[in-house]
C-alpha cells in the first residue's frame, strides 16, 4: 500500500487536535453537540477543512470530538489535493471523510468530479462514486 | 504532432485513488479522446508513466468508421498508441478483422496478429463465414486508407482456396485510389472464354485512366477509359485496341467520347465522339447494337422564351448494304426560335429561323448506284417561320384558340442532275382550334370530356424540291392539331384541313386512371407525300385511337393505332411496365405493315419482354427476350441469375443474338463476375440479407 | 349528364387560367413542354401558382430485322410535376404522367435525325396535354 499518502502529503494522524475557528457558536449540552456558524474552519495537522456551518458532535462524557458534519458548501485542503462539496460527513475514530453533492477533487493539475467521495485518511486513498468524470490530462504532472 | 493530442476525458460509475497516484475506474468505465471513444469495463490509469490498462469487454470507437472489440488493452493515454488482446475490428459496418493481438502505432498503423479478415456476417452458430482471408499479419494504415495482408490465404466456408504471399486491399472507407478492379469472365461464341482485369488509375482529383485487357484464347484487346472533370464541364472517352483472330492481321477497335462543358448565360458546349475501325466490331465486342454513329458537336442554349442550336453532325453507317459516300452523313444545322409576348395586341408571337445543309461525300449528280437519289446530292436550306395565336375563353367553357402567319422557305439542291435550281416559297397560314373541356365527379371517380375541332388552311404549292428529310411521317396526338405533320419544311400539307378529336380521362378513387384519345384528319385535297403506313394518306386519314390504362400500384400500359374504316391497323405500338415489391416487368409490341416507301418491303411485327423477378432476398433472376412475330424468330433472348448478400456479389449472365449479315454472325455471349463487398467504397449504403439467416433457418 | 365544363365560371380551369407561372426550363424538352403548358393553360407573370415540372426521356430501339438493322424507335417521356399555391405553399396537385412516341429509322440518316426531333416535339406535346388534363381534373385549389 505504499508509504505516502495519495490524498494530502503525509500520513494523516487523526489522533492530533482538532482546530475550530467560526464566527459564532452554540452549544448544547444536552444532545452533546455543538454548531459553529459562519466562516468555520477546521484544521487537524495538515489537513484544513472550511465550510458555513458545521456541527460538532461529541464523544460521551467529554472523550473528545466524535464527528463533524459540515454542510452550505465545504471546501477540504490536504497537502496539494484539495476538493468540494456541498456536504461532509468527518468521522474522526474511523479517519473517514464521506463529501457529497457535486464533488470536485484536484490532484494538482488532473481533476474530478462526482456524487460521492469517501477519503480514507489512515491509508491516504479517495474512493469516487456517481458519475465520476475526470480528465486524464497528458501533460506530465 | 506538435500540438499536444487534445486532453482525453473519462467517465465512470466509480474510481479510486490509490496511495501511489494510480487511478481505477470501475463500472462503464468512458474515455473520450479527440474522435475516438473508448468503453470498457475497469481502467487502470497510472499518471506517472500516463498508461491505461483496460479490462473487460472493450469497445474502441476510431472515428465515424472503425469499431474495435477486445477482450483487454494497455493503451496510451490518447488512445492512439497500445496493445489490445483478442481484438476484433469492424469498419463501415460491413468489414470484420479479428486477431488474436492487434497493436496501434502512432494513431496510424494498427498491425493485427494470426487475422480473419471477412465482410460476411459472422454466424453465432459458430459456422465459418462464407468467405473470409486469413493472414498472419494484417497492416491497417488509417491514412492511406489501405489493408496489407502478409501470408494471405482466401477461404470459402473455411475451405483454403488460394494463397497470396502479399496482398493489398483498399479499406471500405477509401473512394478513389489506384489498383486492380473485380476482374470478369466473358465467354463469347466468336472469341472463346476470355478474362477482363480492370485496373483503375488515379491520375489526381479530377481525372482517372481504366486500362481493361480482355485476354482470350482469340483476342487481345486493351479497353480503355479516360474521364476528366473541369470546374464547368467533363469530358469522358472509351475505347479499345484490339487484334484477333476474326480479322487476322487487321488493327480493330473503337473511340467512343463524350463532353460536356456549362459556359456562361446558359449556353451548353457538347460534343458526341463516335468511331470504330469496322461494321462489326462494335457487335462483335458487345460494345453496343447501335447501327449507325453520330458524332457531333453542339452549342445549345434553352430558356422560356428562346432555344438557341448550332451543331455539326456527322453519321456513319454500319448497316450492310448502305455505303456512306451516297447518304447524307455530314450535317450542319442552326436553329432560332423566339417568344414574344406583345400587350396590347395580347396572344403571342413565334418566330423559328433554321439553317440547314447536309452533304454526301459523292460528287456524282446521277443516280449511279440506282437508289432513286442523286448519289452526290448536297441540299442547303433556309426557313422562316413567324405566327401570331390568341386564345379566347368564353363564359360556356368553350375555349379558342385562333393563329395566323406565315413561312418562308428557300431551297438550293447542289450536285443533282434533277434538281439543278434553287426554288423558294412564302405560304401564309391561318387555324382555328376549339375545345371544350367537360369534368364530372361520378361515383367511383372523376371524368374529363374533352371534344376537340381545328380548321386550317395553309397556301402555297408544292416546290420543285426532293424529299430528303420528311420521308418517315408519323401521326399521333402530338401532332393531331399541327398544322403541317411532316417533319421537315422540304414537304408541306397544303390546301384547307380540318382535324378532330375527343379526348376522354377517368380518374379512380382507387388509383386506376384510364385515357383514350380518338382523332382524324379530312383534308380537301390528298398529299401524295404521305406514305400508306403513315395513316395521313388520301382525304380522310387513318382513324387514330391512343389509350392508357395506369395504376397508383405501379401498372401502366400505353398503346396507339392507325387504322382505316374497314379496320385493317397499319400501325400499331403498345407499351406496358409493371412493378411490384419483387418483380418487375416491361414488354412492348410493334406492328408496321408493308410499305415500299418507307423502305419496309415486309410487316414488322416484333414483341419484347424485360423482367427481373426477387426469388429470394439474395437470389435475383432476369430475362429479357425479343422475338420476331412475321419471320417467327428470336432477334435476342437474355437471361441473367445474381445472387448478392453482405458480403458477396455473384453474376452470371447469358445473351443470344441471332441477327446475321455477312460481317456478323448470330452469337452467345456468357458473362460471369465475383466480387467480394466491403472492400470499396461504392457498395452503396443498402442492407442485404446476411448469409446466416438463410443458412440457418 | 352532369358533366360541367373546365372554364365554365366556377371550373378548375377558370381558376388557373392565366394564374400560372412554369419554372425556367433549361433544357430543349423542358422549353418545348413549357411552350405547350403556357399555350394552353395561358401566359401570365405575377401568377397564384407556381408549377414545376421535371421531364425525362429514354430512347429504345425496337424493330429489329435479320441483319441487326434497327427499323424502328420508341422515345419513352415520363413528366413529374408539382403544382403549388404561392400564396399558402400548399400543393394543389402532384403527380406523373408518361407516354411514349415511335419514329421509323428506315430511311437516311437526315431523315431519321428528322424523324426524331419530330418524335420529340410530339412527346413534349403529348406530355403537356395529359398534365393539363390532370390539372383539370384532379386540382384541388
Amino acid at each position: 500500500q505504499g508509504t505516502n499518502v495519495a490524498f494530502g502529503t503525509i500520513r494523516q494522524d487523526t489522533s492530533q487536535p482538532v482546530e475550530v475557528t467560526a464566527d459564532n457558536l452554540s452549544v448544547d449540552q444536552a444532545s452533546g453537540t455543538a454548531v459553529f456558524v459562519g466562516n468555520v474552519l477546521i484544521g487537524q495537522g495538515e489537513m484544513r477543512l472550511s465550510a458555513a456551518r458545521v456541527k460538532v458532535v461529541y464523544k460521551a462524557q467529554n472523550e473528545g470530538i466524535a464527528s463533524l458534519e459540515a454542510t452550505g458548501g465545504v471546501t477540504l485542503v490536504s497537502g496539494q489535493d484539495a476538493a468540494e462539496a456541498e456536504r461532509a460527513d468527518y468521522n474522526i475514530d474511523s479517519g473517514t471523510i464521506v463529501m457529497t453533492g457535486s464533488v470536485l477533487m484536484t490532484q494538482g493539475a488532473s481533476a474530478l468530479t462526482a456524487e460521492r467521495m469517501s477519503v480514507d485518511l489512515k491509508d491516504g486513498t479517495a474512493k469516487m462514486s456517481g458519475r465520476v468524470k475526470t480528465i486524464l490530462n497528458t501533460g506530465n504532472n | 504532432q506538435d500540438t499536444p493530442p487534445p486532453p482525453a476525458a473519462l467517465v465512470a460509475d466509480s474510481v479510486e485513488v490509490t496511495r501511489d497516484r494510480v487511478l481505477i475506474a470501475t463500472g462503464n468505465v468512458e474515455i473520450f479522446q479527440g474522435d475516438t471513444r473508448l468503453r470498457a469495463q475497469g481502467v487502470t490509469y497510472d499518471a506517472r508513466n500516463g498508461s491505461l490498462v483496460l479490462t473487460g469487454p472493450i469497445l474502441l470507437q476510431d472515428g465515424p468508421d472503425i469499431v474495435v472489440v477486445a477482450d483487454q488493452a494497455e493503451l496510451s493515454k490518447d488512445l492512439q498508441d497500445g496493445l489490445l488482446i483478442g481484438a476484433r475490428v469492424v469498419m463501415n459496418e460491413q468489414l470484420q478483422l479479428a486477431a488474436v493481438e492487434m497493436n496501434r502505432v502512432g494513431g496510424r498503423y494498427t498491425q493485427l496478429y494470426k487475422t480473419a479478415v471477412t465482410s460476411c456476417h459472422v454466424c453465432d452458430s459458430g459456422k465459418a463465414p462464407l468467405w473470409q482471408i486469413r493472414a498472419k499479419r494484417v497492416v491497417h494504415d488509417q491514412q492511406e486508407q489501405q489493408l496489407y495482408f502478409d501470408r494471405a490465404q482466401f477461404r470459402i466456408r473455411n475451405v483454403p482456396v488460394f494463397y497470396l504471399p502479399r496482398l493489398r486491399l483498399p479499406d471500405p472507407t477509401l473512394e478513389r485510389a489506384s489498383g486492380f478492379l473485380i476482374p470478369s469472365l466473358r465467354t463469347t461464341s466468336q472469341l472463346g472464354t476470355g478474362i477482363i482485369v480492370p485496373y483503375f488509375i488515379k491520375l489526381g482529383d479530377h481525372r482517372d485512366l481504366t486500362l481493361s485487357p480482355y485476354w482470350s484464347a482469340r483476342t487481345d484487346t486493351l479497353n480503355f477509359r479516360y474521364r476528366q472533370a473541369f470546374k464547368t464541364g467533363r469530358i469522358s472517352f472509351e475505347g479499345a485496341y484490339t487484334r484477333d483472330d476474326l480479322r487476322p492481321g487487321e488493327d480493330r477497335g473503337y473511340l467512343f467520347g463524350e463532353g460536356r462543358f456549362d459556359l456562361e448565360r446558359g449556353y451548353v458546349l457538347s460534343f458526341a465522339l463516335e468511331t470504330t475501325s469496322d461494321d462489326a466490331y462494335l457487335i462483335d465486342y458487345g460494345i453496343t447494337d447501335a447501327d449507325r454513329l453520330t458524332s457531333e458537336l453542339a452549342l445549345t442554349r434553352a430558356r422560356r422564351d428562346k432555344y438557341i442550336r448550332a451543331a455539326v453532325i456527322n453519321f456513319r453507317t454500319l448497316r450492310e448494304g448502305e455505303v456512306n459516300k451516297t447518304l447524307p452523313t455530314n450535317v450542319i444545322e442552326a436553329t432560332y426560335e423566339q417568344r414574344f409576348f406583345p400587350n396590347q395586341l395580347g396572344g403571342e408571337f413565334r418566330i423559328a429561323a433554321n439553317a440547314h445543309g447536309h452533304f454526301r461525300q459523292s460528287g456524282d449528280p446521277n443516280d449511279t448506284n440506282g437508289d432513286g437519289i442523286a448519289d452526290g446530292r448536297d441540299v442547303l436550306r433556309l426557313n422562316l417561320e413567324a405566327d401570331w395565336h390568341r386564345q379566347w375563353t368564353f363564359r360556356n367553357g368553350l375555349q379558342a384558340d385562333f393563329g395566323i402567319g406565315f413561312a418562308a422557305d428557300l431551297f438550293h439542291v447542289k450536285q443533282d442532275a434533277f434538281f439543278t435550281d434553287p426554288d423558294s416559297d412564302i405560304v401564309p397560314r391561318t387555324s382555328l382550334t376549339l375545345r371544350y373541356p367537360m369534368v364530372r365527379q361520378g361515383p367511383n371517380g372523376r371524368q374529363l370530356l374533352e371534344p376537340v375541332l381545328q380548321i386550317g388552311a395553309t397556301g402555297g404549292s408544292n416546290l420543285n424540291i426532293p424529299n430528303e428529310e420528311s420521308t418517315r411521317v408519323e401521326f399521333d396526338e402530338g401532332n393531331l392539331l399541327s398544322l403541317s405533320r411532316f417533319p421537315r419544311p422540304d414537304r408541306r400539307e397544303r390546301s384547307a384541313t380540318a382535324a378532330i378529336g375527343i379526348n376522354w380521362s377517368h380518374f379512380g378513387n382507387e388509383g386506376w386512371d384510364s385515357h383514350l384519345t380518338f382523332g382524324q384528319v379530312i383534308r380537301r385535297r390528298a398529299n401524295t407525300d404521305f406514305s400508306d403506313t403513315s395513316g395521313l394518306a388520301g382525304t380522310h386519314s387513318d382513324f387514330l385511337l391512343a389509350g392508357q390504362l395506369k395504376s397508383e400500384g405501379g401498372f401502366s400500359v400505353t398503346g396507339r393505332a392507325l387504322f382505316n374504316e374497314k379496320f385493317d391497323v397499319s400501325k400499331a405500338e403498345l407499351r406496358g411496365d409493371w412493378a411490384g415489391q419483387r418483380s418487375s416487368f416491361g414488354t412492348s409490341y410493334v406492328w408496321l405493315t408493308a410499305d415500299a416507301a418507307e423502305d419496309r418491303p415486309t410487316a414488322v411485327s416484333e414483341l419484347t419482354f424485360d423482367g427481373t423477378y426477387k426469388l429470394s432476398n439474395v437470389w435475383t433472376a432476369n430475362a429479357n427476350w425479343r422475338y420476331d412475330l412475321v419471320d417467327d424468330r428470336a432477334a435476342s433472348a437474355g437471361l441473367g441469375i445474381q445472387y448478392v448478400n453482405e458480403c458477396v456479389t455473384v453474376d452470371f449472365s447469358v445473351k443470344r443474338r441471332y441477327t446475321s449479315s455477312t460481317s456478323v454472325e448470330p452469337s452467345t455471349n456468357l458473362g460471369f463476375t465475383i466480387s467480394l463487398r466491403g472492400f470499396s467504397a461504392s457498395n452503396g449504403t443498402e442492407r442485404y440479407a446476411n448469409s446466416c439467416e438463410t443458412k440457418t433457418r | 349528364c352532369g358533366f360541367t365544363p373546365v372554364y365554365g365560371p366556377d371550373g378548375v380551369g377558370t381558376q388557373l387560367q392565366n394564374r400560372v407561372l412554369v419554372d425556367e426550363p433549361l433544357t430543349r424538352n423542358g422549353y418545348l413542354i413549357t411552350r405547350q403548358l403556357e399555350t394552353r393553360l395561358g401566359r401570365t407573370n405575377d401568377a397564384a401558382f407556381a408549377l414545376s415540372v421535371t421531364v425525362k426521356t429514354q430512347e429504345v430501339s425496337l424493330a429489329i430485322d435479320a441483319d441487326g438493322v434497327i427499323e424502328r424507335y420508341n422515345l419513352i417521356g415520363t413528366a413529374d410535376y408539382t403544382l403549388i399555391n404561392k400564396s399558402t405553399g400548399a400543393i394543389a396537385a402532384s403527380g406523373q404522367v408518361e407516354s411514349f412516341t415511335g419514329y421509323s429509322a428506315t430511311g437516311t440518316p437526315v431523315a431519321a435525325l428528322a424523324a426524331e426531333r419530330d418524335a420529340s416535339e410530339r412527346l413534349m406535346v403529348i406530355l403537356g396535354d395529359k398534365l393539363v388534363a390532370e390539372l383539370q381534373t384532379q386540382a384541388s385549389l
